[in-house]
């Protein structure tokens, strides 16, 4: 049961990370604005489930990273209904992302004599909840996100396979399925609480 | 003039009344036709499917180049302007109005009774659902009454509906599935729901567009689409109140006008821009506005107004199984005689408000990786949410208006549409009951499945618009006839949306386009 509870979730985290997002163009790892890899994982273990898995946390923030890369700045937003002006998306959120990782580093050598991939997961909650705490309770959408801690939060718990393990069960949602299984309880996931 | 296009009819608007109005005519007649829409062409149905997935990511609009800048006006009014018009970005819900819409001032002493009623429209109906292919549960004959069957089986019910239709039979209020515009069955060339959850844009083509309708037409050689091209005023026939000429321009050659020569004329633009239209195109007979002899132009601008809310219920549900489809009760839209007016429909939907994941617990604390997972699995164990939202009719009012914006212009200087909707006083003052009573039934709803009510709102929006421009035998307080040929002008039609008397309490595009194909009906006369 174990094996098959950790082969679910690493497939699930996996399949969160290969959503190919049309009109992405990879960010080079030298551009100021790219977010740092060691810090965003970090991020990421302190975020996320511990119960996806080492394997499952990364792949949840290499589907944030290629999701950002894809991000737009100042996109032209679904229409809100009978609103008879365009909407647009915020400006570019992956500067300031990017800058709070390199001060998430700074603050943490301040305070802990180490980088934030570097000090244990206490000590980067400590680091991290006044952000989390200013932001309120609810995720909202990430690339609305005021922190990039936030906005990974919120890209991994919005996805399909975070309401997947949520409920224990292959709901899929956002993803086509046909119309013949729709009045099925869905499936348990194996291994995963439901 | 740099052009002249001349057809037997010409259709200005190229959203889901005229597509409905240029089907039937290419079907039933060999008038040579012509569609002018003042947008261009937007994501293909291959397209959809990027665009889709830029919507999941990102939001953005999965509909690039949907509309005009600056071609814009004021007031709940659609942004598109696009082939396919608003029944792009719909999500296809077509309920039929129900027979007391077409006479509430004979059954109830308020508003107007229609010039048509809801027999006559029914055929029309039929003829829409299958149009476009409709998929549907017959509800209660009373209650939802058809004389053919649904075109398609419904869209099933999922299991959360399944749970939730357990408890709305367990209350005593007949619910059924909403009808959909969504195909059951392969239709028409398109392909069936794979239920992906993203109506808005449908990647599979199971959701009608009017597009499709326009493609078809236009691979069989059955009319002539001209997109792109935006028409500014509607001229006479010298001497006579016949329109003779619609006249534009293509949006690459703003300065090279184009005209458009017909023996019938159909204005098929929408609850906002059918009445501008006419308006702007007053000349000395007419200082008004075509059409616009007894000053109706404009007015009886309406739409419904809604209560909603969301109930906690002691079950378990999956949100996500199917999020857009829903239940449908019109019980109380057909509900016999009343002390007081109100009618109103009630849809019920799943829903993952109060149960998304969340970074703070109830008491403030910060979660934490397991700690959100554990707290947000605590609060969808043993309960969910479903949402439940009324439409209730507003009673129109002719002080309710559209008119020339003048502060607001386009780039050729053309005054846009100004639209100060208004409820009159017979809604207002029935405003609370209806409030109490809404917010009774809901809380009746969410006690008899032992659950509460986590939330309510009310809700002025007049949503699915219309009127304008509306029907009626009396040229005094109408622009229009029941078959939507103007009383001031013997060759032009008006269709859909703006000719509705009243918007009732069920979304309208159904209502639309059956209007549309009973106008066709009678263009085909000629």
């Amino acid at each position: 049961m174990a094996e098959s509870r950790r082969t679910f979730l690493k497939q699930s985290a996996a399949s969160v990370a290969v959503v190919s997002l049309p009109g992405c163009a990879p960010m080079s790892a030298e551009s100021p604005d790219a977010l740092l890899p060691a810090t965003l994982r970090a991020v990421g273990e302190t975020m996320l489930p511990e119960e996806l898995g080492a394997d499952g946390r990364e792949r949840a923030v290499a589907a944030f990273e290629l999701w950002s890369e894809g991000l737009e700045p100042v996109a032209e937003m679904a229409h809100p209904y009978l609103v008879p002006e365009t909407v647009y998306t915020g400006p570019d959120p992956r500067p300031g992302w990017a800058a709070q990782l390199r001060g998430l580093d700074i603050e943490s050598r301040k305070r802990f004599g180490a980088s934030f991939g570097e000090i244990g997961v206490p000590e980067r909650r400590s680091v991290l909840e006044p952000h989390v705490r200013r932001a309120g309770p609810d995720l909202g959408r990430p690339g609305n996100a005021a922190h990039v801690a936030l906005a990974l939060a919120a890209h991994f718990f919005a996805s399909p396979i975070a309401t997947d393990i949520c409920y224990g069960r292959a709901i899929a949602k956002q993803q086509c399925r046909g119309l013949a299984a729709a009045g099925d309880e869905p499936a348990p996931l194996p291994g995963v609480a439901s | 003039m740099s052009q002249v296009i001349e057809s037997d009819v010409c259709i200005i608007g190229g959203g889901i009344s005229a597509a409905m109005v240029a089907e039937r005519l290419a079907e039933t007649t060999e008038a040579s036709i012509t569609v002018v829409e003042a947008g261009g062409r937007t994501a293909s149905l291959e397209e959809r499917t990027a665009t889709r997935a830029r919507m999941l990511a990102y939001g953005e609009n999965p509909y690039p180049n949907d509309h005009i800048p600056g071609q814009t006006g004021t007031g709940e009014m659609y942004q598109s302007m696009v082939l396919g018009g608003a029944a792009m970005h719909w999500g296809g819900a077509v309920p039929r109005y129900s027979p007391e819409d077409f006479r509430v001032r004979s059954l109830y002493g308020v508003g107007y009774d229609w010039p048509i009623s809801f027999d006559d429209l029914e055929p029309f109906y039929q003829e829409a659902e299958e149009r476009m292919g409709v998929a549907g549960e017959q509800g209660p004959p009373e209650y939802d009454p058809r004389s053919q069957p649904y075109p398609m089986p419904p869209l099933p019910l999922s299991w959360n509906l399944l749970r939730m239709r357990e408890w709305t039979d367990a209350a005593g209020i007949p619910f059924w599935t909403q009808p959909w515009a969504r195909n059951t069955e392969p239709w028409q060339g398109r392909n069936v729901c794979q239920r992906c959850d993203t109506c808005a844009v449908c990647p599979t083509g199971a959701k009608y567009t009017p597009d499709f309708a326009f493609d078809r037409l236009l691979a069989a050689g059955r009319i002539r689409l001209n997109e792109r091209t935006l028409i500014r005023s509607l001229g006479l026939e010298s001497g006579s109140d016949r329109i003779a000429s619609a006249t534009g321009f293509h949006q690459d050659a703003p300065d090279e006008p184009v005209q458009f020569r017909a023996r019938t004329f159909v204005l098929a633009a929408g609850h906002a821009w059918s009445s501008h239209l006419l308006l702007m195109s007053a000349n000395s007979r007419f200082p008004n506005g075509l059409a616009n002899r007894t000053d109706n132009v404009g007015r009886y601008m309406t739409g419904h107004w809604f209560a909603s809310g969301f109930i906690e219920l002691p079950m378990r549900l999956y949100p996500g199984i199917f999020p857009n489809n829903s239940l449908l009760s019109h019980r109380f839209a057909s509900p016999g005689p009343l002390d007081r007016y109100l009618r109103h429909d009630i849809r019920l939907w799943e829903s993952t408000v109060g149960r998304e994941a969340r970074l703070a617990a109830d008491d403030g604390r910060v979660l934490w990786g397991d700690e959100v997972m554990a707290d947000w699995r605590a609060r969808t164990r043993s309960t969910a949410t479903a949402r439940i939202r009324s439409y209730y009719d507003v009673i129109p009012t002719p002080e309710s208006r559209l008119t020339l914006h003048s502060g607001m212009r386009n780039s050729h200087g053309d005054p846009m549409p100004r639209i100060d909707y208004a409820a009159g006083q017979a809604t207002l003052d029935l405003e609370p009951h209806t409030h109490e009573t809404l917010l009774g039934r809901f809380d009746e709803l969410a006690r008899a499945a032992g659950g509460r009510m986590m939330s309510t709102r009310a809700s002025r929006l007049f949503e699915h618009p219309g009127g304008g421009c509306r029907m009626g035998d009396d040229p005094a307080t109408s622009v229009v006839d029941a078959r939507g040929r103007a009383h001031d002008h013997e060759n032009l039609f008006v269709v859909g949306a703006p000719t509705i008397v009243s918007s009732g309490c069920a979304n309208g595009t159904l209502t639309f386009c059956a209007l549309s194909l009973m106008a066709a009906e009678e263009i085909a006369r000629g």
